[in-house]
């Protein structure tokens, strides 16, 4: 398992692979092993037991989240320069 | 899967052999047990009596893992996308660069808002971590750390501390004075302690809590004042590269993503990993929740950003196009959630339409890639920082 800092050939490279750093381990002992398939039987039959929504009812949610707030949301409406202080209003005058 | 070296989080009694040691808390059919370490190993042999061997919990995974597919399959009556078809399309965009802060002398790797909505944090390959004003361009305060690549920074709610960490697998919390001549550095406090780089940290609701995720295929919860270590959250099984809190409204809960291409959501309180997602095809950079905490969305190495809803339990979108292809480094929503802004490895920032899932717009300027960018608190503009050693507020 290769860490993301080791990745010197991908250009993608997050830092210099000049930089020695510990990989992260993944030896198992046998006795492991089974706990940590047992946690994943666990893991899935928790997961498996959800509830869940249709993407549909998701979608409806979701576009109404958007819908609700688009008024007040500056960057895909835009507001007036005089209430956005990032944009400049009129030139100053440098006496 | 990632090996535990920090100290277990309680000591106590054992539940089956009542010796006091240092105890692993693990779930078993959902009922939390502490046992010592001894007893969880006794516990593994047992099992294998009992004819449940290696083979057959596989088996068993495998099974449980088509099943998880087919419920996901049974509720997908419709795209997202094709729901959206009636909404009306965004209008052009015009967000342009307002301000451009120079001042790092290299790779500006991670940035922060803070809550007034002008002050932002950033740090960088240096070891510089600088607090700047974002209307005025004022520094307002510099720290060096001792360490380079710091790839984690996190302005405290209440304007008053940052916290910042990176290759010294350490996550420190800076408190900032009013006084300019303090030395900031001698004031720095040692939080978190992780065995490999912190990649990504966060405060909670408050300053005293403070979350971290890590190259050590962790994530963890630490008490700012005390240094302890509240929970950990095991679950990925390579670096974890970004974490996300829900907004406060709904709850204790964040999302992960990391090198195993998993995002994991959590539970705060018990540590446990409610859901898990897996449909990217390399790293996951950044991850992030939609306004609502009903959704998340998340950034790859794959060249595609995705989005996610937690009700629904699956993928609901993918941002992509066949001329994008490098990696996005970091997303973030726009106020209504409606625009999702992901920065990327061409040095560009597109902004995607979240429900029709088309590109609204492209945002040049940056002259290397981006690392990170965050919207302003209160929607107004968009923060990147770059690995061209500047940072550039959009709006």
């Amino acid at each position: 398992m290769s860490s993301k800092l080791h990745s010197s050939n991908n250009i993608n490279q997050r830092i210099p692979s000049s930089c020695e750093l510990p990989r992260m381990s993944s030896k198992l002992h046998s006795s492991n092993n089974i706990n940590h398939a047992r946690r994943m039987v666990q893991q899935l039959r928790m997961e498996a037991s959800r509830e869940r929504i249709k993407v549909s009812k998701a979608s409806a949610d979701l576009m109404n989240y958007c819908h609700e707030h688009a008024r007040t949301d500056p960057l895909l409406v835009g507001i007036p320069t005089s209430d956005n202080p990032f944009k400049d209003k009129k030139p100053c005058i440098i006496l | 899967m990632c090996d535990q070296t920090f100290l277990a989080a309680t000591f106590g009694p054992c539940d089956n052999c009542s010796k006091a040691s240092p105890l692993m808390n693990i779930y078993l059919k959902n009922e939390p047990i502490n046992y010592c370490s001894f007893c969880v190993e006794m516990m593994a042999c047992q099992g294998l009596q009992k004819g449940e061997t290696l083979t057959s919990l596989k088996k068993e995974s495998e099974t449980l893992k088509k099943k998880l597919e087919e419920e996901r399959g049974k509720l997908t009556d419709v795209e997202l996308h094709q729901v959206a078809e009636k909404v009306e399309a965004v209008a052009a965009l015009s967000i342009k660069t307002r301000r451009v802060l120079k001042g790092h002398g290299n790779k500006v790797l991670c940035m922060d808002w803070c809550k007034d909505k002008r002050r932002l944090v950033s740090s960088s390959q240096d070891g510089k971590v600088i607090v700047w004003d974002g209307f005025t361009l004022n520094k307002e305060h510099g720290v060096t750390l001792p360490c380079t690549w710091v790839m984690a920074c996190a302005y405290a709610p209440s304007g008053c501390a940052v916290a910042c960490g990176g290759l010294d697998n350490k996550c420190s919390v800076v408190p900032l004075s009013l006084d300019r001549t303090e030395n900031l550095a001698a004031k720095k406090k040692s939080v978190a302690m992780h065995t490999n780089y912190v990649s990504g940290c966060s405060f909670t609701n408050s300053d005293m809590q403070l979350l971290t995720s890590s190259g050590d295929g962790t994530c963890a919860l630490w008490d700012v004042e005390s240094g302890q270590l509240l929970q950990s959250f095991h679950g990925h099984t390579a670096d974890v590269l970004s974490l996300d809190l829900a907004p406060s409204e709904t709850g204790n809960t964040f999302v992960s993503g990391g090198c195993d291409m998993k995002a994991n959501v959590w539970d705060m309180r018990s540590g446990q990993n409610i859901q898990s997602f897996e449909s990217h095809e390399s790293d996951i950079n950044c991850v992030k929740y939609y306004p609502s905490g009903d959704a998340f969305a998340s950034a790859s190495d794959d060249a595609t950003c995705r989005f996610y809803d937690l009700r629904a339990d699956r993928e609901v979108a993918v941002y992509q196009k066949d001329s994008i292809i490098f990696g996005a480094s970091s997303v973030d929503f726009s106020l209504s959630g409606r625009l999702l802004f992901a920065g990327y490895n061409d040095y560009t920032i597109n902004v995607w339409d979240v429900l029709k899932g088309n590109r609204v717009s492209v945002l040049f300027g940056h002259e290397n890639r981006i690392s990170r960018l965050r919207v302003s608190p209160d929607g107004t503009a968009l923060c990147s920082a770059s690995w061209d050693n500047t940072l550039r507020i959009w709006a």
